[in-house]
This record gives C-alpha cells, sequence and structure tokens, in this order.
C-alpha cells in the first residue's frame, strides 16, 4: 500500500526529473531547468528533502520510533544506499565500454572520470570502492552515503539535546567554510564534488525545519508571512544573478572568500541563503497544486502531473538510479545522433516514461506486500 | 622530451606568454598551477597522475622545488561551467597559471561553436585581467572523430581563440595524430585505440611542460607548426 501524494514527495519528483536533465550536458533543455535562475538547483532541494523525511522518518506518524531503531534504519540506509552507488557506477563503467565498442569510439572510455578504471585499474576499483574514486554525475549518492553515517549521530542529538543540534551542525559548516575542509579523492589527486561536511548543513535545515512544534520548524510556521516577504527579492536577485551574469568577482570578496561566493562544492552561504528563500517562497505552492485536482479542466492533468511525481518522490532511490544510467545512455545517444530540439524531446519523455515505469514497478513489489504500520510509511529517502 | 613524443612536439604562440609564472619563479615564490577540465583525471601508463608528471618535469626544466599543481578538473564539464567555476578556483588558490584542457566535451555535446567561442574567450579575458597566465590543452584524439564535422570546427575555434589572445594550446589532437599515422586508425579496435590514446597523455605532460618551459624562458618564439587537418 503507497501513501498519499504529499508536498515532499512531489517535489521530489521534481527534483528527480530535473537532476536527470541536468545531468544530460548540451541538452536543450537542460538550458530551462531551476538552476538556470537560481543560485541553487534540484540537488539543494534532493538533499534538503532528505532532511525533511529524516525528521518524518524519526518522529513516525504519533508516536516517537526508539533511537535505536533509528539509528539502525539509518546504518541500513546508508549500507543500501552504498550498495546502489556500487551498483550504477559498474553500470556506467559498462554502458561506457559497450557504447565505446558498438560505436567505434574510444573517447568514450575517458568521459567522465572513467579513464582511470581502465588504465590503472588496480587502485581505481579500491577507489571506486571506498567511494574516493567517483564518475561525474554519479557523485550525489557518495554524499548520501557520508550523510546517512551521520544521520544517526544527528537523529541521537536531537532526541539528547534538540537545541544542539543545529548549533553544532552549523559550526562545522563554518569550520568548513573557514578553513576549506573536504574530502579527498583518490587515486586521482582532487576533492569530492559534493562536499559532505559542508552539504550536511542543508541536510540538517531540512531535519530541522520538519520539526513543526519546537524550534526553527515552529518558528518558521509562525512567520512564514514575513519569511516570504524577505524571500521573494532573494529569489529575484538570484534569478537576475544568474540570467544577466551578474556574480560578484569572487577575487574581489574578502577572507575566508567561501562565505562571499557561490559554490556548490562547499554548498556556500549565498546558495544556501537563496535556496531558503526558494523554500520559503515556494511552500505557499503546493496547497495550490493539489487544489487543482479539483479544477474542472485542470482535474485530470494536475491529478496526473501529481500523481506522476509523487510516485517517483516515494521511490526515490530506485528512480534516482535508473535516472542516472538514462542521463548517461542519453549522453551516448546524442551523441551519435546529435542533438536537436526535437531529438531531446524524445530523450526527455522517454527518460521519464522510464523513470516512472521503474517506480510503478517497485510499488507493484510493495502491493503484494502486506500493509506496513502507518509508522513505516515514510522512510528516509 | 622523449623520442617517441618528439614528432608531436607543436611550437606554442605569443611572445612571453606566461610572464605571471616567470614573475613567480623571478620572485622565488611556489610556483602554483591550477589544473582545470577533463585531463587531471588521468594515471598515466607509467603509474602516478598527469598533472604529477608535468609536477615533476617542471620541477627538473624550472630548477624549482617548490610547484604545486591543484587539480579541480571536474570530468565531462562543459566549459561555460568550467570557466564558472575556475573564477572561484582562481580567488581561493591563488595560481599563477591555469592549466585548462577544454572542448572535448563541449565538441561531444554538441555544444553551439559560437557558444564555446565565447565562454572560452570570455574566460580568458578574465584570467588576463587577473594576472593569471593560461595554458590550454586542446581536444581528445581518435581516429573516428576525424570524420566529424562539429568536432573539428571546435577543434579550429579554440586554435582561433588562442590565436587571438596569444595564449598558448597544445594541439593534443594534432599531436597524437602525428605519432598515430593514419595507416593503423582504421583496423584498430576501440580498446586498443584507447590504450594508444592514453599512452599519449605521457607525451603530453611533456608537451605542457616544455610549453611553460618556453613561455617562461624562451625569446622569440616560432608560430604553431603546421599540422595535417
Amino acid at each position: 500500500m503507497t501513501r498519499e501524494p504529499n508536498a515532499v514527495d512531489f517535489w521530489r519528483g521534481f527534483a528527480l526529473i530535473t537532476i536527470f536533465i541536468d545531468h544530460i550536458p548540451g541538452l536543450f533543455y537542460a538550458s530551462y531547468t531551476l538552476g538556470n535562475v537560481s543560485i541553487s538547483d534540484a540537488a539543494d532541494l534532493f538533499v534538503f528533502l532528505a532532511g525533511w523525511s529524516l525528521r518524518l522518518m524519526s518522529e513516525g506518524r504519533g508516536e516517537r520510533r526508539p533511537i535505536r531503531d533509528v539509528m539502525l534504519r539509518l546504518f541500513g540506509r546508508a549500507l543500501e544506499i552504498y550498495a546502489a552507488q556500487v551498483l550504477i557506477t559498474m553500470l556506467a563503467i559498462a554502458i561506457l565500454a559497450l557504447s565505446a565498442t558498438e560505436l567505434d569510439n574510444p573517447l568514450l572510455l575517458q568521459w567522465h572520470n572513467a579513464a582511470a578504471v581502465f588504465t590503472d585499474p588496480v587502485t581505481t576499483h579500491i577507489g571506486l570502492a571506498v567511494l574516493t574514486h567517483q564518475l561525474g554525475y554519479f557523485d550525489i549518492l557518495p554524499l548520501y552515503v557520508v550523510l546517512m553515517l551521520m544521520a544517526p549521530f544527528f537523529a541521537l542529538v536531537d532526541r539528547i539535546a534538540p537545541k544542539l543540534l543545529l548549533p553544532l551542525s552549523l559550526g562545522l559548516y563554518v569550520c568548513v567554510l573557514a578553513f576549506r575542509l573536504t574530502l579527498p579523492t583518490w587515486p586521482v589527486a582532487g576533492t569530492w564534488f559534493f562536499n559532505p561536511l559542508a552539504w550536511q548543513a542543508i541536510f540538517v535545515l531540512g531535519f530541522t525545519l520538519a520539526e513543526s512544534r519546537r524550534g526553527l520548524g515552529a518558528f518558521a510556521r509562525r512567520h512564514i508571512g514575513w519569511l516570504r516577504v524577505i524571500g521573494v527579492p532573494i529569489v529575484i536577485a538570484g534569478a537576475l544573478v544568474h540570467i544577466f551574469d551578474l556574480w560578484p568577482d569572487p577575487t574581489n570578496v574578502p577572507n575566508p572568500k567561501l562565505f562571499f561566493i557561490a559554490d556548490k562544492t562547499f554548498m556556500t552561504p549565498m546558495r544556501l541563503v537563496q535556496f531558503l528563500a526558494l523554500v520559503a517562497v515556494f511552500s505557499f505552492a503546493w496547497p495550490y497544486i493539489r487544489r487543482g485536482r479539483e479544477m474542472l479542466y485542470l482535474s485530470r492533468p494536475v491529478g496526473a502531473l501529481i500523481g506522476l511525481l509523487a510516485m517517483l518522490g516515494r521511490n526515490s532511490l530506485y528512480v534516482f538510479c535508473v535516472g542516472s544510467l538514462l542521463s548517461l545512455s542519453a549522453q551516448v545517444v546524442r551523441l551519435y545522433y546529435r542533438g536537436s530540439a526535437t531529438s531531446d524531446a524524445a530523450v526527455v519523455l522517454f527518460g521519464i516514461i522510464i523513470m516512472a515505469v521503474t517506480a510503478w514497478l517497485a510499488e507493484s513489489r510493495q502491493r503484494g506486500r502486506p500493509a506496513p504500520s502507518s509508522a513505516q510509511r515514510l522512510p528516509a529517502r | 622530451m622523449s623520442k617517441a613524443c618528439q614528432p608531436g612536439a607543436s611550437q606554442p604562440a605569443g611572445e612571453a606568454p606566461l610572464p605571471n609564472v616567470a614573475a613567480a619563479l623571478a620572485s622565488r615564490r611556489p610556483l602554483r598551477i591550477l589544473s582545470m577540465g577533463a585531463a587531471p583525471g588521468r594515471i598515466g601508463t607509467h603509474g602516478g597522475t598527469y598533472t604529477a608528471q608535468i609536477e615533476r618535469m617542471l620541477q627538473s626544466a624550472l630548477k624549482v622545488t617548490a610547484i604545486e599543481i591543484v587539480n579541480r578538473g571536474v570530468s565531462g564539464e562543459l566549459a561555460a561551467n568550467t570557466a564558472l567555476r575556475m573564477k572561484n578556483e582562481v580567488a581561493l588558490e591563488e595560481p599563477d597559471l591555469v592549466l585548462w584542457q577544454v572542448g572535448t566535451n563541449d565538441a561531444l555535446a554538441y555544444v553551439p561553436v559560437d557558444e564555446f567561442a565565447e565562454a572560452v574567450k570570455d574566460q580568458l579575458t578574465w584570467l588576463k585581467a587577473h594576472k593569471v597566465d593560461v595554458v590550454l590543452v586542446g581536444l581528445q584524439f581518435a581516429p573516428q572523430m576525424l570524420r566529424d564535422a562539429h568536432y573539428d570546427e571546435i577543434r579550429e575555434t579554440l586554435r582561433r581563440v588562442a590565436a587571438e589572445e596569444n595564449i598558448i594550446v597544445i594541439r593534443f589532437f594534432e599531436a597524437m595524430q602525428i605519432l598515430n599515422p593514419p595507416d593503423t586508425e582504421a583496423s584498430m579496435p576501440p580498446a586498443e585505440e584507447f590504450e594508444r590514446g592514453e599512452a599519449g597523455y605521457d607525451c603530453l605532460s611533456q608537451y605542457v611542460a616544455r610549453a611553460i618551459t618556453l613561455g617562461v624562458f624562451a625569446k622569440g618564439i616560432h608560430p604553431p607548426a603546421q599540422t595535417p587537418k
């Protein structure tokens, strides 16, 4: 039995489709996604919602789960995501190898950081297993693995001293920005594209804001009107900066520079603040979208859209994995057939259909099982 | 330079094109190089990364020990996105030189040529204004891409933009084309072609080290050698 569409699943489905499109460089429609009119993008939304879901899982419905169960579940989730990362990485390598062979093009073996897998397989396979070697566009799940390994600690602190969690998280975030702390890659020297030590801040903010009864979450709900008033100009300014290339020159900002520049790896404050403004402004949207199902002419398309996005969101790990592989396959297809607005539309449509089928199959499996208790219906995805 | 790589060596263009590197060396400051683009994800056929090989060769050629190459390459990234990220990295790392391998991903993603040219040109202008030298590394080689008109256009555009901005560009594709003569191109399966291409990265690190050394010390540099299309 699946849960009813809700805002978290709906927006997560939106983020999944956006990430799928964003991960096809050169795609015509990639110029029209969130990241083109916003400093933050779908990745921020995805991680924020993961933190939000952690709250729902931790609290359950009605009765709070025992902390030991929560921690075990989160470790299990980290393991599940790790297994997914290893699987899709191996499949991605196979896609590149097969494409290179079939299209008679060795350049495909060099794509997306794959070259080291073929030139130095001994050390690179160790790197793949310990997540220090990540293929290009296959670097979000390693972030998730680390966040899920940190999540039991977050959940524990939240139970013992809830007021301490956000200061601890933001304290780590500030240290990371001030001293540019990050995780290294190996065997190819570099750094993780998504720095988990910085991105944990948005994850914890999602976790904190999801708590409606106390703390920052309660405060945000009480003052949501004012937050939207503050948020609107920030969202508009972010769009203008992006559209008209008005980024501040990063060499002219004071030290420590990461506090003043827009950087994805470190999920810097400019990005974080713009994202939170975006959340405040668009938090009004879900009730209206849901109400669209009751409107005479819009009920069917709106209902179908809500159903589709919520279904994708409910099965986010499966859909994300398949979406990642589809993005890579789409790049190969575009290389062979060249991209155009029409062929790119077919690529996007096909991708969304396959992602929907994936989610539907995942739910079909669940339909055959006994109905979960109400508390089990909101997994931390 | 090794004998095997010599035939593919091409002369860099421009006069004294690396003044900021020369200034760093003259003032005995540690030389900082920021590596962007696809190439940093390389492990040479004899072990060690591509950037580590360049570092070693530069230490030997320039007789300085304090050289640091910071790798911030993201494989698969388009030039426009790299350009945006590079500004942050320049601000954070304060390099004397940026080593930028660019063009292959844009060519494979069919980015329009004028968009590519604008992205590269704007970035070169920005780097010049911020007193950071640049060495561009051109597109990767595969004989199959000789038949690809868009790949050819992007290659030619990069060469033209680099010439207009008086920037060194290592014409990797052309060098590999010379090293891998046409009579062997047709029959080789992709896996073997890939291995041969990877061996080319050993040569590329030598070309880059040589171009930087020449850019620092040489006077009256000759125009680029004519290479087969």
